[in-house]
């Protein structure tokens, strides 16, 4: 008697472990994607993951700091600062849009916008901060944009993502969102951004280590040898979307937006190591 | 007798009964137009449906009817396709969440 009632309570409290729900929610979804990243690399510190290929392949990194040695982006960097301390036709400037006068404050975007119910990012607030004075908005992908943020993100290195999701609907659901996005197989080739930076992250693909996800928003924006240029954070999503052979959406629709603010947030107090460089 | 043989089947495959018409040629590219605004709009079109659309739209204009016919007919499998891994996603991506 006392046996069967044992096993019954035995019983019960398994059913009761089964049915609990997992723990879900961006920050459990955040600890759970960290503790992947450093269970699968734990040689690798953990402020380096915003270094991406180079802290999970020594081959890479011995070249990458040979290459640090006269790096490919100085230019840009050159001509972002110039761009900022340059005013437009009003007489204001750039840091007049941002907290902080713009300085230091990468590694807090995207941002949730109460007041548009949207994901802003960094990319976005220059070309709003560019139409509020009158200017006319940059091309998102290369150039002057690129060597702006350039700029701005060369003045938070050091400082971790501290991406904030607010208690708003609207926030967790552009989360949500950019979750779906990023494990979702998508082209013809049936890949999804995880196929290669999580499940691959660390491998080769053709020539290329595949940089993990987590921190991999870091770097941007990144010179690329493969393109010869700077290139920003769309430039890169619309460039892993034709790979997979997805037709790309345009610069900062709204699922790049909402995949980049799931990604940033994923890589909450991992340090901004941009601008990069990238084979 | 084999090349005759070859031969004959070679011409009846080039004969009117077997090539596409303008009209055939003009309704597969138009459908698979079709197809591919609605992968479009899902947001889960590929870029080798757009190229078979367009190498279409080349063989139209050159009165290729058949083979605009088989690049519209390629093109629409495509994005019939890409529709189909849309709406599948839609619950598998859960699966590949890192817990």
């Amino acid at each position: 008697m006392m046996i069967r009632r044992l096993l019954t309570a035995a019983f019960a409290v398994a059913c009761l472990a089964a049915a609990a729900p997992e723990p879900s929610g961006p920050k459990a979804d955040q600890a759970a994607f960290q503790a992947y990243f450093f269970d699968k690399f734990p040689d690798v510190k953990h402020e380096d993951f915003g270094n991406g290929p180079y802290a999970v392949n020594a081959k890479m990194r011995k070249q990458w700091q040979e290459i640090m040695e006269f790096p490919p982006y100085d230019f840009a960097l050159d001509e972002g600062k110039t761009a900022w301390e340059t005013p437009f036709a009003n007489g204001h400037h750039y840091a007049d849009c941002f907290d902080n006068g713009g300085i230091g404050i990468r590694q807090t975007y995207p941002r949730f916008d109460a007041k548009t119910g949207q994901i802003v990012t960094l990319d976005g607030a220059i070309n709003a901060c560019r139409v509020q004075n009158g200017e006319k908005p940059l091309a998102y992908q290369t150039g002057m944009m690129a060597s702006i943020t350039a700029f701005m993100a060369e003045s938070s290195r050091g400082k971790p993502f501290a991406i904030e999701i607010p208690n708003d609907p609207r926030a967790l659901a552009a989360y949500e969102k950019g979750k779906e996005f990023f494990y979702s197989r998508k082209g013809q080739l049936g890949f999804a951004c995880a196929s290669c930076h999580v499940t691959g992250a660390g491998q080769r693909l053709r020539g290329d280590i595949l940089a993990p996800a987590l921190g991999i928003l870091a770097a941007m924006p990144i010179y690329r040898s493969d393109w010869g240029s700077m290139g920003t954070t769309d430039r890169r999503f619309i460039s892993c979307s034709s790979q997979t052979r997805a037709l790309p959406y345009p610069a900062q629709d709204e699922s790049y937006r909402d995949v980049e603010y799931f990604l940033a947030y994923m890589s909450n107090g991992i340090p901004i190591t941009g601008p990069g460089t990238r084979p | 007798m084999k090349t005759l043989l070859l031969i004959g089947a070679l011409t009846l495959l080039a004969s009117p009964a077997f090539a596409a018409t303008q009209a055939e040629a003009e309704a597969a590219v138009s459908a698979a137009k079709a197809e591919e605004a609605r992968a479009i709009a899902a947001q889960s079109a590929w870029t080798p449906t757009e190229d078979a659309l367009k190498s279409a739209a080349k063989a139209l204009e050159a009165k290729d009817w058949m083979t605009a016919k088989a690049n519209a007919d390629e093109a629409l499998a495509l994005a019939r396709r890409s529709i189909e891994q849309s709406v599948e996603q839609k619950s598998l991506w859960r699966d590949a969440v890192i817990r």
